[in-house]
């Protein structure tokens, strides 16, 4: 698929609204508690560093669309469910000052970083 | 004229430090002119279009759902939607064809117990169409890595600084969803309009890095100075 088929595939609808649907059911549901997976990115990905291995709470069913480890490369074909996790920051940052226990920070992962605990 | 020194001192060459990015911009701008997908001239036109935007439909979808619970509901479960009642139009934001952004606006409703602020780590994601450019700090590697990771320190750096019982949530905008952050009403705006509401809510309120404040508005009149020596216009 060319990059001007994707675009007409959004035209009029917006992306990633252009590929609802296509994704099956989502494989997790708000308030799940899942680990992000240390997968192999060798040319690109949008998964931080700082976020592998880590526990966090699914806050966010958003959206379908493919992943950016395939998108990089135009392959559009196998589209993901997303989700925003949310983490504890003590969970991301062993030195978290205590006091501060209720501070969190929430990203986006693919489908395919996450597992359940 | 006065002899000055010769050949002691000349002056250093102006160079433009240009980064590896900016030239891969260039070679495919240049491309896609000779392609003929779009003119230098349009290139041009969307730029100082982009330029020309800023955060005031932002501000006043915020002013807006203070005021109208209905509206807030829209504006917290579709961004997008609520997007079009304050003129902006995700899937036409130039008016002239040009997409220029994912279609996947969240609004982070801030609450007396937590405090939204949004970062892109990765590069600098940010809701352009709604809020503008944005501002240079906000794509600094500076930011970027240290919002994550002490957030407390940099806020305050911002001149923000909360109380340890409000959860400080960072939003880390990395994939197609864009941020916008909906600050809490301040007090002492009892019975303003929207318009008078919307002026308080000022581009950093709407990332997230500050809160409104009654007395400090977008567009505030410039302070005059003084001059010092002042010229006698009595001539």
């Amino acid at each position: 698929m060319s990059k001007t088929h994707h675009a007409q595939k959004a035209t009029g609808k917006g992306d990633p609204q252009c590929f609802a649907g296509e994704a099956g059911p989502p494989k997790f549901k708000v308030g799940d508690q899942v680990r992000i997976k240390d997968l192999p990115d060798i040319f690109y990905t949008r998964c931080q560093v700082y976020t592998r291995g880590a526990v966090g709470e699914v806050a966010v069913v958003t959206h379908e669309s493919p992943a950016p480890e395939d998108e990089a490369w135009d392959n559009v074909d196998r589209p993901e469910w997303f989700y925003i996790v949310r983490f504890k920051q003590s969970e991301l940052w062993p030195d978290y000052p205590a006091v501060y226990a209720n501070d969190t920070l929430q990203t986006e992962f693919s489908e395919r970083w996450l597992e359940l605990v | 004229m006065a002899k000055r020194d010769q050949g002691e001192h000349k002056a250093a060459p102006m160079v433009e430090e240009v980064s590896d990015f900016e030239i891969l911009e260039l070679a495919v701008r240049e491309l896609a002119i000779e392609k003929g997908l779009f003119t230098a001239d349009d290139h041009r036109h969307f730029t100082e279009f982009a330029h020309s935007i800023g955060p005031l439909p932002a501000a006043r979808l915020v002013a807006k759902a203070w005021l109208d619970p209905q509206f807030k509901k829209l504006a917290l479960e579709d961004g997008v939607a609520a997007s079009k009642e304050v003129g902006i139009d995700w899937l036409n934001p130039t008016g002239f064809g040009t997409p220029s952004d994912y279609t996947d606006l969240r609004v982070l409703e801030d609450t007396p117990t937590v405090k939204h602020v949004v970062v892109c780590t990765l590069c600098s994601c940010y809701p352009r169409p709604i809020l503008g450019h944005s501002p240079e700090w906000y794509r600094t590697p500076n930011y970027r890595r240290r919002i994550v990771r002490w957030p407390r320190q940099v806020l305050s750096e911002f001149g923000l600084q909360l109380p340890e019982n409000v959860e400080i949530r960072v939003e880390d905008s990395n994939q197609k969803c864009r941020f916008m952050v909906m600050p809490m009403r301040p007090e002492g705006t009892e019975g303003w309009s929207e318009e008078e509401l919307a002026a308080i809510v000022t581009r950093d309120c709407l990332i997230g890095v500050a809160v409104p404040h009654p007395e400090r508005k977008q567009n505030a009149a410039r302070p005059v100075h003084k001059a010092v020596h002042p010229v006698q216009h009595d001539h």
